[in-house]
């Protein structure tokens, strides 16, 4: 980024809003992505996005849309440094809330959690929920269609908000900030702008659904015989329960293997992990009984052994180490190194099949790690793969591309998806290229040249600029 | 040898606690309760004598409404092997403080004869520190409280204690009152095939009038409030900003 397009905006919209970016704003999580220096932007409302977006548009400036930079897949960053960076942190106050209507309407720079503590406080749930929502970004959120421990019951990012208010690359501002559950009134530009990663515009400021509060919740950590059993224990809770499992999460023993590599003094629940284990959780109103239903199934499918053992947590406490044991998998992941991460889907029903068959497919790359875990009952899988105990990730960088496609070939044949949650961001755009279905992507390329015809917009993000 | 863990039903300490509109306590409607985390870890402690081949009954005793069933049947489920519930209020606002508390557990103790009573050091409800205390004044037995290691051995024990800037090793006769420390060791998880099995553990129920006690409130409670709020923090680009900040605004280095 020359000097020049610095010293311009930096006229134009003054040192308050215009800096040189921080070295945090230029990495990301996973540490692939690198962005050169740019300058970062960061308006105080939304007509500052708009007037930066428009400033940007008349000079062909690309823009990097930023909220917390949590994203996985290198979408905010710019490793060129061709760019400025906008980053919407600054938006972040709560515009409107209506525990009636259960609706709250925020502006994009509020971190998720202070979200869901402000629907907590007014007795409501807002219930996306990421291990990284005390740095992720609403806007971030809805540019990634996020999905998380709760999609099971609650649905994604998408389905938990009902209206939008965005700026568009050319600067003009989609007053779409409705609150309505019916509307259906033409092309739906609040869904177009879920999940574009940023690539069709900015968005500033969300209407988004509350529930009602669970009053009762259970959770347990089982040790399941073997995957096929995890299958079933959903269904059967599912049917007792009426649909209360909130969450459903699956993990092998690799994951709490790493867990005791790299954290030796985080408490583990199980003496000796068992290879497949599930965390289950079941919430609904007062007096539900969620503790006996649960219990009574349970009880059924230790007899028949799909479950091995149970532990139930009897205090919010315990909950809480239950599920802290689940995400800080994330964490003892990234300081064991993957060599590949794969964010996937597969029809739930499939999943035992494609964890049965994977493993040989990938044993032609040597002496690896497979840690599979994830949203089971979302057919959500993290499938990663890492080097053997004790072994370098940068002495298996060079089988990475090899590794990805037959993960991903695989679960082409599974009639699966290759981006669950995460999104395409720079890290999927030839996969997207590769497995996507040829008409969505004319269509996708029509309407970023429709909305973005200078592609100033996130270039080289889910789409290639080129 | 017999130990008797008194075990108390209070507010989850992970529940963000809310002050009642009117000041006169802590709403508990709907919120989430289980056992006082002390409490857990005296249990997980009498469990481990036991296993130890030290004790021989582990019995606990709730005091309060109906509801404390949950909690004793979470003591079973770990893996004591009686309960008794003092039913001494009808609603969950009522409190029963240290002295009535220690007034009843006397008077279980007279029935059950245990050699240790194992008490939380308090209740993160109330926050007293006075119910071990008071217990060991009304029987004239030994204390020793907040403990971080406990060693029995035939009509002694030995207790180290958590005090302010170390550690204290103190040897007590027994029959002791001893309360125990955050640092004592990790309760376990209770397991399905457990919970199932506590179902089935025997849990008599008393009343406070059954062991001849006045539970009447003998404080009152002034005023409740929520502690002031903690200003939001802010985020430092760096060391240097650091260490200004430390220096020039909150002028501590
Ligand atoms: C520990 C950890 C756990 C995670 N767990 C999950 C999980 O369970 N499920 C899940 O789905 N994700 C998960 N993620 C990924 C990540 O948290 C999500 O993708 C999140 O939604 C990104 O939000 P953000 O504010 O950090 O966005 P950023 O990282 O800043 O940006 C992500 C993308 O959105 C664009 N963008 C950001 N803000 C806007 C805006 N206002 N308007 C338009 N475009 C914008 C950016 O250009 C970029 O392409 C996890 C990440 C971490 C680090
Ligand atoms: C300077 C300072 C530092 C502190 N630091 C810490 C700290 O580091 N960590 C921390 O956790 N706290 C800390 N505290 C809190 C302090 O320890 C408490 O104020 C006090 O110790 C607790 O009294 P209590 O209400 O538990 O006692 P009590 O109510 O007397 O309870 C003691 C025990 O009696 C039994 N019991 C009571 N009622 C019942 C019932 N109804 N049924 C059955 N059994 C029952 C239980 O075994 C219970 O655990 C600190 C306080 C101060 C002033």
């Amino acid at each position: 980024m020359a000097e020049d397009i610095f010293g311009q905006l930096l006229d134009e919209f003054g040192a308050g809003v215009v800096e040189h970016a921080a070295q945090s704003y230029l990495e990301e999580p996973r540490g692939t992505y690198q962005s050169a220096p740019m300058p970062l932007i960061r308006p105080h409302d939304t007509q500052g996005v708009s007037d930066v977006v428009a400033f940007c548009h008349r000079h062909n400036i690309a823009i990097i849309p930023y909220g917390g930079g949590t994203g996985l897949v290198g979408g905010q960053t710019k490793p060129d440094g061709n760019a400025v960076i906008l980053s919407i942190e600054r938006l972040n106050k709560i515009r409107d809330i209506f525990p009636t209507e259960n609706v709250i309407v925020v502006e994009a720079g509020m971190f998720l959690a202070d979200v869901q503590a402000a629907a907590d406080s007014n007795n409501r749930l807002f219930p996306l929920s990421l291990a990284s929502e005390g740095s992720c970004r609403i806007g971030g959120n809805l540019a990634t269609n996020a999905g998380g421990t709760q999609v099971l019951r609650y649905g994604n990012a998408r389905d938990l908000c009902l209206g939008i208010e965005a700026v568009l690359p050319d600067g003009t501002i989609h007053h779409g900030l409705r609150r309505l559950r019916k509307d259906n009134t033409g092309y739906d530009l609040r869904n177009l702008l879920i999940g574009s990663e940023g690539s069709l515009g900015i968005i500033t400021a969300a209407a988004l659904k509350l529930f009602p509060k669970p009053q009762e919740t259970t959770t347990a950590l089982l040790a399941v015989s073997n995957v096929d059993a995890a299958v079933q224990l959903l269904g059967m809770v599912q049917d007792q329960t009426g649909g209360l499992v909130s969450g459903f999460e699956l993990m092998h023993r690799n994951g709490f293997e790493f867990l005791t590599e790299t954290m030796p003094t985080l408490r583990q629940a199980f003496d000796t992990p068992p290879e497949w284990s599930v965390l289950l959780e079941v919430s609904g109103g007062a007096d539900f009984n969620l503790d006996e239903r649960v219990m009574n199934v349970l009880e059924t499918a230790m007899e028949t052994e799909l479950v091995l053992d149970a532990l139930l947590a009897q205090s919010q406490s315990q909950r809480d180490e239950f599920w802290n044991l689940r995400e800080t998998i994330p964490e003892a992941n990234r300081l064991i190194g993957a060599i590949s991460s794969h964010d996937i889907s597969v029809p739930i029903s499939r999943i035992p099949e494609f964890i049965a068959n994977t493993p040989a497919l990938l044993a032609q790359f040597g002496d690896i790690r497979i840690n599979c875990f994830g949203h089971l009952g979302d057919g959500n899988l993290h499938y990663n793969v890492y080097p053997p105990k004790g072994g370098q990730k940068k002495d298996f960088t060079h089988l990475r591309d090899d590794i990805q496609r037959t993960v991903h070939d695989q679960v082409q044949k599974f009639d699966g998806s290759m981006s669950a949650e995460h999104g395409i961001g720079r890290l999927k755009v030839a996969d997207l290229e590769t497995y996507g279905d040829p008409a969505k992507l004319a269509a996708m390329r029509a309407i970023k040249f429709a909305l973005d015809p200078k592609g100033i917009m996130n270039p080289g993000a889910v789409l290639r600029n080129d | 040898m017999k130990v008797l863990v008194p075990v108390k039903r209070v507010i989850d300490y992970n529940v963000k606690v809310r002050v009642k509109a009117d000041g006169s306590g802590v709403d508990l409607a709907n919120v989430k309760m289980s056992m006082n985390p002390f409490d857990e870890i005296a249990v997980e402690e009498a469990i481990r004598m036991k296993e130890a081949g030290k004790v021989d009954e582990i019995v606990v005793v709730s005091i309060g409404i109906e509801k404390s069933q949950e909690t004793l049947r979470t003591a079973l489920a770990m893996g004591a092997d009686r309960a008794i519930l003092v039913n001494a209020a009808d609603d969950v606002h009522t409190d029963i403080e240290p002295l009535a508390v220690a007034k009843l557990l006397k008077a279980v103790i007279a029935e059950e004869n245990p050699g240790l009573v194992l008490c939380g050091k308090q209740a993160i409800d109330n926050d007293m520190n006075a119910t071990g205390q008071m217990l060991s004044a009304l029987l004239g037995w030994s204390q020793a409280t907040f403990a971080s290691e406990i060693n029995v051995d035939g009509d002694s024990a030995t207790v180290t204690r958590e005090v302010d800037g170390g550690l204290q090793t103190i040897k007590v006769k027994m029959p002791a009152i001893v309360t125990v420390d955050l640092r004592l060791n990790e309760p376990r998880y209770a397991s399905l095939p457990n919970i199932m099995k506590a179902k089935k553990k025997p849990l008599d129920t008393k009343t406070a009038a059954d062991l001849g006690v006045d539970v009447a409130p003998r404080l009152s409670v002034v005023k409740t409030t929520e502690p002031a709020e903690r200003a939001a923090g802010v985020k430092v680009a760096d060391v240097a900003e650091l260490v200004a900040k430390l220096k020039d605004e909150a002028g501590v280095i």
